[in-house]
């Protein structure tokens, strides 16, 4: 009787996730290279209701929440100066060893000179292939081309692999502005080639704030609202069990 | 005259499916291309009072409510811009086929994704099926031609669950048109769920309270009907 109150419940349940995506895409709203996530909604089983003998009187069951990955839209350039920096313009990530020895996939282009003047991410992953900067040459003076190629002082010295996946929504985030490719997202393989590297500059995260206040108020509202079914399929069970004075 | 206990009781039964079904429908709020239901009653049959002494006819009578039908209301809904690439909604009538397992389904929920393979799949990884059958290639820039999806009107579409409806092709009607980079929004209405969630929700009241009467009157038949001074 009443399953209302848990078709509800399981709706709440999906809103809340929601909520946690959207906080989760706030914090990370000046991460550099984040990509904001998605959360999408299915209905649950629908089957026969009640007590009713008629047929074709079927109700649902609420609804779940998804993981529909992550939005890949560009984010905003923003320009930095300095050399190491570089943002992808376009489809495609940087190659980089993850401590765990695994390869990552990230947007971050904020890159670093290490101790051993090998060249790393902000989070201290080595990019991939392993690029050494030489010693005496200063993070001034290396720069980095479009396709990726890294020269120090002038001379080649190494060129950073941009690549990409059939399918990007199935990445799994590891954390530190990096992903690592599934079966369901199919092995990294090269970017297209209209994908280009701009030096000097970061890709901001693409939340949007103004958006993600908007699916919060629609989020918190929608969980009102499934409250006050929970909150009136208890009244009708109490009405019920008053029958009997 | 205890007949109105149980037409009494059959009406806050069918308040309580009225009621799951309303419940379903906000859950479901967020929920791209989502059809509102809505559950109609029907009287039990009547019948025809007459009084037992002289045989004249008194009236007719219901002897119960139930509730016959959850119809679902397939009446498209304003789509919502999302920007992403692989969002889908669909203007006008119509579905988008998806081949699962258990057979085609057909769907108006558009948030797709590529699979591995670099096919257009539905949240559960099922392929999307273009105009003309078969499945649809995600293009180097990521994104698909909408008119490459194909839309079919269902005769006589019903939901099952997971955003899939069942149905046979060809409605009446033409298929409307498929739009990128925009969902669906739910035909949840938070409005009217809650305006028929106080009308159900009293309507169990009124049940109960009706119960109570004649349970009350019951009560006074069996006590005080026959006592000497006349209660």
């Amino acid at each position: 009787m009443l399953e209302g109150l848990d078709s509800a419940a399981a709706g709440m349940a999906a809103q809340q996730q929601r909520l946690d995506s959207i906080a989760n895409d706030l914090a990370n709203a000046n991460t550099a290279g984040y990509k904001h996530g998605r959360v999408g909604f299915r209905d649950l089983l629908y089957d026969q209701s009640g007590r009713s003998s008629a047929n074709g009187v079927r109700t649902g069951h609420g609804a779940a929440a998804i993981d529909a990955g992550r939005s890949f839209a560009q984010g905003a350039m923003q320009r930095t100066d300095r050399p190491l920096d570089v943002a992808i313009q376009g489809e495609g990530f940087l190659a980089v060893r993850l401590p765990d020895g695994r390869q990552g996939l990230t947007r971050d282009g904020g890159l670093h000179v290490d101790g051993l003047r090998r060249i790393v991410t902000n989070t201290g992953n080595l990019v991939q292939p392993q690029i050494t900067i030489p010693k005496g040459v200063g993070e001034d003076d290396v720069q980095i081309g479009r396709d990726g190629t890294v020269s120090a002082a002038g001379r080649r010295v190494g060129k950073l692999d941009v690549v990409t996946v059939r399918s990007p929504q199935q990445l799994l985030s590891v954390g530190d502005n990096a992903f690592v490719a599934t079966t369901a997202s199919g092995a990294p393989g090269a970017a297209p080639r209209s994908t280009t590297l701009t030096s000097g500059a970061l890709e901001m995260s693409n939340v949007d704030v103004a958006e993600a206040m908007v699916e919060m108020i629609d989020s918190q509202r929608a969980y009102e609202l499934q409250s006050k079914a929970i909150h009136t399929a208890d009244e009708m069970m109490q009405t019920a069990n008053e029958v009997r004075k | 005259m205890d007949r109105g206990l149980y037409i009494a009781a059959s009406g806050m039964l069918a308040e309580q499916v009225r009621q799951d079904q309303i419940a379903n429908d906000l859950a479901n709020a967020s929920t791209p291309g989502y059809k509102a239901d809505r559950t109609t009653q029907t009287a039990f049959g009547s019948m025809l009072l007459a009084s037992s002494a002289t045989g004249q006819v008194v009236g007719s009578q219901s002897t119960a409510v139930e509730v016959d039908k959850v119809v679902t209301d397939f009446t498209p809904m304003p789509a919502r811009e999302t920007g992403e690439p692989l969002d889908f909604a669909i203007v006008g009538e119509g579905f988008f086929s998806v081949q699962t397992a258990n057979g085609v389904r057909y769907t108006r929920d558009g948030q797709f994704s590529a699979d591995a393979q670099g096919r257009l799949v539905t949240a559960s990884g099922d392929p999307v099926l273009a105009r003309g059958g078969g499945t649809i290639q995600i293009g180097a820039d990521g994104a698909v031609d909408p008119r490459k999806l194909g839309v079919v009107t269902l005769a006589n579409p019903r939901k099952q669950g997971d955003d899939l409806v069942t149905g046979t092709p060809g409605g009446a009607g033409p298929a409307g048109s498929v739009r990128s980079g925009a969902l669906e929004g739910s035909g949840a209405d938070a409005t009217r769920s809650m305006v028929d969630m106080i009308k159900s929700q009293r309507a169990f009241e009124a049940g109960q309270k009706v119960i109570q009467t004649i349970d009350e009157t019951l009560g006074k038949a069996v006590t005080q009907v026959g006592t000497v001074t006349g209660g």
